[in-house]
């Protein structure tokens, strides 16, 4: 009896000290994400006035101006990427999901995008530099463009198949079974059945991508100046940011805190949509 | 009454494999009835619902699978090559196990079959889908929604949903595997009398695992084992005298 109590005892301590190292490292993480917030929306609110979104930088030093050149460039740029990546994604997956669905060849390249998805996006910015960048010569909006889209590709895949195998194969084949073409089986039963999953991958993948800086650095470069020739290097917020911030001039600091606290909450506002849209999908089941 | 010319499908020393090389369906030959429902029976993995699922060519999907033999089917054998399989399976529907409505509208769903047959026309899809609703015995309970989600409808008005779905495109033939094994009681029952009522007009074949099933709506019963057709008669033979050994035990329950 006391030995079975005492075992209770154990457990019940362990359980405590489980509970209590787990709670702890969660509020570890919560207070610097809770501090990197508060840090972003205090500096970045007194920053932030009408001016930002629609005058053009001023040299360095001069009172006023804007980053509307940024915020137009970091549009085109993930506007793009998202053209070129989602297609391709989405297609991908159909693939993967569908006309291989259970081949050794779907198996490889869902590892392999696996494995693309944690490649650190440097990595892309660089090796689009390779190929892109450097034969031409100069930087390019395009070249932003395609390192985006190549981050957001796999992610997009990986979602579409993983949505996509999620459909129940009966209904695939009741669409069979009344006379309907693969193609028109994957478009009009299974698509309209995963498009809430395909969808709110998309907006995490755009979500993804619109913070990423490094690999524009390398890709898009910087652009003081307002520009919307693909062609040419464009201005980005987070490039600006990584350079505003390093900068010397008060005014650069104030600017890149408002662009933070600007790209924050636009990835909130997609992330929290992609989201609810899950939630009111499939939360309720 | 079975002179010949009310035969719908002829099978002909069918045999079937699986893509692995399991030989699924030996030696399989029987007649179907026009007008009639058949039921096939017998324990899991017997190859009944293979046998099902060769009426309209459903192992076609997967790569590998091969058939032996013949099944014939309105002077042609639906097992060549020639055979257009869309065509096919208008002509010979097919209603499965869990209620498969598709992501879209009641109407749409009903009508779905007609588009693909490139019926556009309004008014012919409106009078259509009407028709195969209310043969399917489900029109009083959603012609005020036709519009709305068949998400919404329960599991028994899905089943009909998805019957109406197959009756729309007028095949001759519907084919039937477990309709209601998914479902409770009443629904059962309400799709069971639909079954029967629906003979007038469609060659029925079910398979099902519920025996009374079996008895309360079967003209004739086939009694499948291990790939092999055991038996096959007027169900009431089937139920009362059957007269191979197995086709007894099963149906006592003495296994399966």
């Amino acid at each position: 009896m006391s030995k079975a109590m005492t075992r209770m005892q154990s457990r019940k301590l362990q359980s405590a000290i489980a509970l209590f190292l787990s709670g702890m490292a969660a509020l570890f993480g919560l207070f610097w994400l809770g501090f990197i917030l508060w840090d972003v929306l205090r500096h970045g609110t007194a920053a932030v006035n009408w001016a930002l979104f629609t005058e053009d930088p001023v040299p360095p030093g001069t009172e006023g101006g804007g980053l509307r050149n940024a915020f137009i460039g970091q549009l085109m740029i993930t506007g793009t990427a998202t053209l070129i990546g989602v297609p391709m994604g989405v297609l991908g997956g159909t693939f993967l999901a569908e006309y291989a669905r259970g081949r050794a060849i779907s198996r490889f390249i869902s590892i392999l995008a696996d494995i693309m998805v944690s490649v650190p996006s440097i990595v892309i910015g660089t090796f689009v530099y390779a190929v892109m960048v450097k034969p031409v010569k100069h930087f390019s909006g395009w070249a932003g463009a395609v390192a985006l889209a190549m981050i957001m590709i796999p992610v997009v895949l990986r979602t579409t198949e993983d949505m996509l195998s999620l459909v129940p194969w009966r209904l695939r084949e009741a669409a069979f079974a009344l006379g309907a073409p693969y193609y028109k089986v994957i478009v009009q039963v299974v698509y309209r059945q995963a498009s809430v999953g395909v969808f709110t991958g998309i907006l995490l993948s755009i979500a993804r991508v619109a913070g990423e800086t490094a690999p524009l650095l390398f890709t898009s470069f910087n652009n003081a100046f307002f520009a919307t020739d693909m062609n040419k290097p464009i201005a980005s917020l987070t490039v600006t940011v990584f350079q505003y911030a390093m900068g010397p001039f008060e005014e650069w600091r104030a600017q890149a805190w408002a662009a933070s606290l600007v790209i924050t909450i636009f990835i909130l506002a997609i992330t929290i949509i992609g989201r609810g849209i899950i939630r009111w999908k499939y939360g309720n089941k | 009454m079975n002179n010949g010319n009310d035969i719908e499908i002829e099978v002909k020393n069918l045999n079937f494999f699986y893509s692995g090389g399991v030989h699924a369906l030996k030696g399989i030959s029987l007649a179907v009835r026009k007008n009639t429902i058949n039921a096939f029976i017998g324990p899991s993995g017997c190859g009944k619902t293979t046998l099902l699922r060769c009426f309209n060519r459903m192992h076609d999907l997967y790569p590998g699978n091969r058939y032996e033999g013949e099944i014939v089917f309105q002077g042609r054998n639906i097992l060549g090559a020639d055979i257009d399989l869309i065509d096919l399976r208008s002509r010979v529907g097919m209603v499965f196990q869990k209620p498969t409505p598709f992501p879209m509208s009641i109407f749409d769903n009903v009508a779905y079959g007609l588009k693909l047959r490139g019926i556009k026309k309004r008014a012919e899809l409106s009078e259509r889908v009407e028709r195969a609703i209310r043969h399917s015995a489900l029109w009083d309970e959603v012609k005020d929604k036709l519009n709305e989600s068949a998400y919404r409808l329960s599991g028994g008005q899905q089943q009909r949903l998805v019957i109406a779905r197959a009756l729309a495109v007028e095949p001759e033939v519907l084919l039937f595997d477990e309709p209601t094994s998914a479902l409770d009681p009443i629904s059962t029952a309400k799709i069971e009398e639909l079954v029967v009522d629906l003979k007038k007009e469609v060659t029925i074949i079910i398979v099902t695992h519920n025996m009374q099933q079996a008895a309360r709506v079967s003209d004739t019963s086939g009694f499948f084992m291990l790939g092999e057709l055991i038996e096959i008669d007027g169900t009431d033979r089937i139920f009362t005298t059957p007269s191979n050994k197995l086709t007894e035990d099963y149906i006592t329950g003495r296994f399966g």
